[in-house]
């Protein structure tokens, strides 16, 4: 063992050139994944948190009717006294951080010259950032304490308008008891966010402003919850499906849907794009396989004197199989460790410094996985760890083939070979 | 009374070749009966048939017919590993163009049947190295590697590795071909010394007429058949 080890080694040193072009294939396999890896769950984690921050929430709780009609946005399939009840039991979960109300309606905001359909969101204007994260891409100001003549809109809304913070606008509903009103609101803040629904077509007023001009008599159409968060994603979405099962239990009447069954869309965009990774990373590992079994192969045929000599001497075909599988196997922990360290440091820049995609691609194509802003990479041991080990079973299983044909020949034609 | 048994025998041994249509008969029901500390040339024109003789002797070929065995016992039967087994435990080779593993010292080649036979610790391994290379005459090159020697070196170190593991029998396939006058003298004293020290049977094949001159018999092949046996 020790003495085949240290001819397959020595036979790896002997080929520099040779070993490190295989071991660089693997690498570079390697690498590819990492980066495409971390960039896809950087993208992932950025679409799901905004998600989250934007528009769904941890967990979403209406009643099942309106669930049946959430596509009509109707105001009368308010939640009622359950609401309450919803709320002592979210209170008794120490996983819950916060709720939120929230109604929604449609109408179509006018500047006289033009009107356009927009999503109109009534919103509880203290409790909702502590649900949501709309503030931080508010050009502008979030909600003042006069809010009742106060509106937030988006910014390519804004644009489509040819408004700006500061002035009127016309808003357009049907009213809870299907009554046509019209009134005006002050843009206290433009909305610029990874979602593009909400740039494009979302209004938010608060309550005290939609009781009067939708008669909604505080009518509340979904409870909105924030969980704790947890950086890995599959414990976090265990908690909050957890949550989940235990309040539809309790609630039957009503509808808990997790951000998992929001984003369902999102979710299946992201394993789609998973596999277009793995599939990336195969090609390079098919190429890697060709390289070994070539360098292998090459280092049978050169050692042809050599596999006699050792026959003859009495070392078994299984010896000399292992002795190049060993060859194989060792260029591809050499390969794997290599794409693992230069992948890391790689990978950090995209962590720490993140790629500026938007600036890239622009911010309609980033705008539709729903990001914004840089995508930053993301750390996943691991896949890291899966990568290395597949890396180096490549690498092994490229230099059984040729390994079993150096066992397979016949001594006296090895030691004849010139 | 024991029986009389000789160390290697070979009887009626035919081997075949097929060379694209044709059938070339390599060696044609040879018999032949080794005795214990032997020092046997086989001699004979290109083609005569040495190589594949000794070939079957030393179990890295097979005969298409007749029987050998070593000790008594038939080897026709053996499977690949039993062959590789038989080859580690009494048979050592020397070849023509000396075949050291490139790769490992001069003393690590001298090694490499002990290592196979994993019977000695790494120090027993060391020191029967080093005290082989010594025998050849290869004091203070146990570091070396085998392309910083000599072909006489080299053809040194592929004795001590014969030799180190004290096997019954060494086959040796024209060992001084490549050698000029003088290395190939000292090559055949070694041997020589080798097979009077330590009663090593030696059968090698040459061409070689100063080896012939030191052998004490003789075996002479003419197409595959032995035309003439003489012991001295």
């Amino acid at each position: 063992m020790d003495m085949i080890l240290k001819i397959a080694l020595r036979n790896i040193g002997r080929h520099k050139r040779r070993t490190f072009l295989s071991a660089v294939t693997i690498a570079a396999g390697l690498i590819v994944f990492i980066l495409i890896d971390s960039t896809l769950t950087g993208i992932d984690r950025m679409s799901i948190d905004n998600m989250i921050t934007l528009s769904s929430g941890a967990l979403k709780i209406q009643t099942v009717t309106y669930d049946k009609e959430k596509n009509t946005f109707p105001l009368n399939y308010g939640m009622g006294e359950e609401l309450s009840k919803v709320r002592a039991a979210l209170a008794l979960d120490k996983r819950v951080l916060h709720a939120t109300r929230r109604t929604q309606f449609l109408g179509q905001l006018s500047n006289y010259d033009e009107t356009i359909p927009v999503v109109g969101t009534v919103v509880d204007e203290a409790a909702d950032t502590m649900v949501f994260g709309l503030k931080p891409y508010i050009t502008g100001s979030y909600f003042g304490p006069d809010n009742g003549r106060e509106i937030l809109i988006g910014r390519q809304l804004a644009q489509d308008l040819g408004v700006g913070v500061g002035d009127n606008i016309t808003l357009y509903a049907l009213t809870k008891y299907d009554s046509r009103n019209a009134d005006q609101f002050r843009i206290a803040g433009l909305l610029n966010t990874a979602d593009p629904t909400i740039n494009h077509s979302g209004v938010f007023i608060t309550y005290t402003a939609a009781n009067e001009f939708l008669d909604l008599e505080n009518t509340v159409s979904e409870l909105d919850v924030s969980t704790k968060r947890n950086s890995n994603l599959g414990v976090f979405s265990h908690d909050v499906k957890e949550i989940q099962a235990t309040l539809q239990h309790q609630f039957p009447s009503l509808r808990v849907n997790t951000f998992l069954d929001l984003g369902a869309g999102v979710l299946e965009l992201t394993r789609a794009k998973r596999v277009a990774g793995i599939i990336f990373m195969a090609v390079i590992l098919v190429i890697a396989v060709v390289g070994i079994f070539n360098t292998v192969f090459m280092s049978v045929y050169e050692r042809i004197r050599e596999i006699g000599v050792l026959r003859a001497h009495g070392l078994k075909p299984r010896d000399i199989t292992f002795m190049f599988v060993l060859e194989g196997f060792i260029t591809g922990l050499f390969g794997s460790a290599l794409g693992i360290m230069v992948g890391s440091l790689a990978n950090m820049y995209l962590v720490v410094t993140g790629i500026p995609m938007e600036k890239m691609v622009g911010k309609i194509a980033t705008a539709s996985y729903g990001i914004s802003g840089n995508i930053y990479g993301e750390w996943n041991l691991p896949a890291m760890g899966i990568a290395f080990c597949l890396g180096m079973l490549v690498a092994t299983v490229a230099g059984i083939i040729p390994a079993r044909r150096a066992s397979k020949i016949q001594v006296t034609q090895a030691l004849r070979f010139a | 009374m024991e029986a009389y048994m000789a160390l290697l025998e070979i009887n009626k041994v035919r081997k075949e070749y097929r060379k694209g249509d044709k059938t070339v008969t390599a060696l044609n029901s040879v018999d032949l009966a080794i005795e214990k500390g032997e020092f046997l040339s086989i001699v004979g024109p290109s083609g005569s048939g040495k190589s594949t003789l000794l070939n079957i002797i030393g179990c890295l070929d097979t005969a298409s017919s007749g029987s050998v065995l070593y000790n008594g016992r038939e080897l026709g039967g053996l499977t690949e590993r039993q062959l590789s087994d038989y080859r580690r435990d009494n048979i050592a080779f020397i070849f023509q163009s000396y075949n050291l593993i490139p790769v490992l010292t001069v003393q690590e080649n001298v090694e490499l049947p002990l290592v196979i036979e994993r019977r000695f610790s790494k120090k027993q391994m060391a020191e029967k190295a080093l005290a082989m290379l010594t025998a050849v005459g290869l004091d203070g090159m146990a570091d070396r590697l085998p392309r910083e020697l000599s072909g006489g070196q080299e053809q040194r170190v592929a004795i001590a590795r014969a030799l180190v593991k004290n096997p019954l029998v060494v086959l040796a396939d024209e060992p001084t071909a490549n050698l000029d006058s003088k290395t190939a003298e000292d090559i055949i004293s070694i041997m020589q010394r080798m097979n009077s020290e330590r009663r090593t049977t030696f059968v090698f094949s040459t061409h070689d007429k100063r080896m012939e001159q030191h052998a004490k018999r003789i075996v002479t092949l003419k197409d595959g058949a032995i035309e003439k046996d003489e012991r001295r």
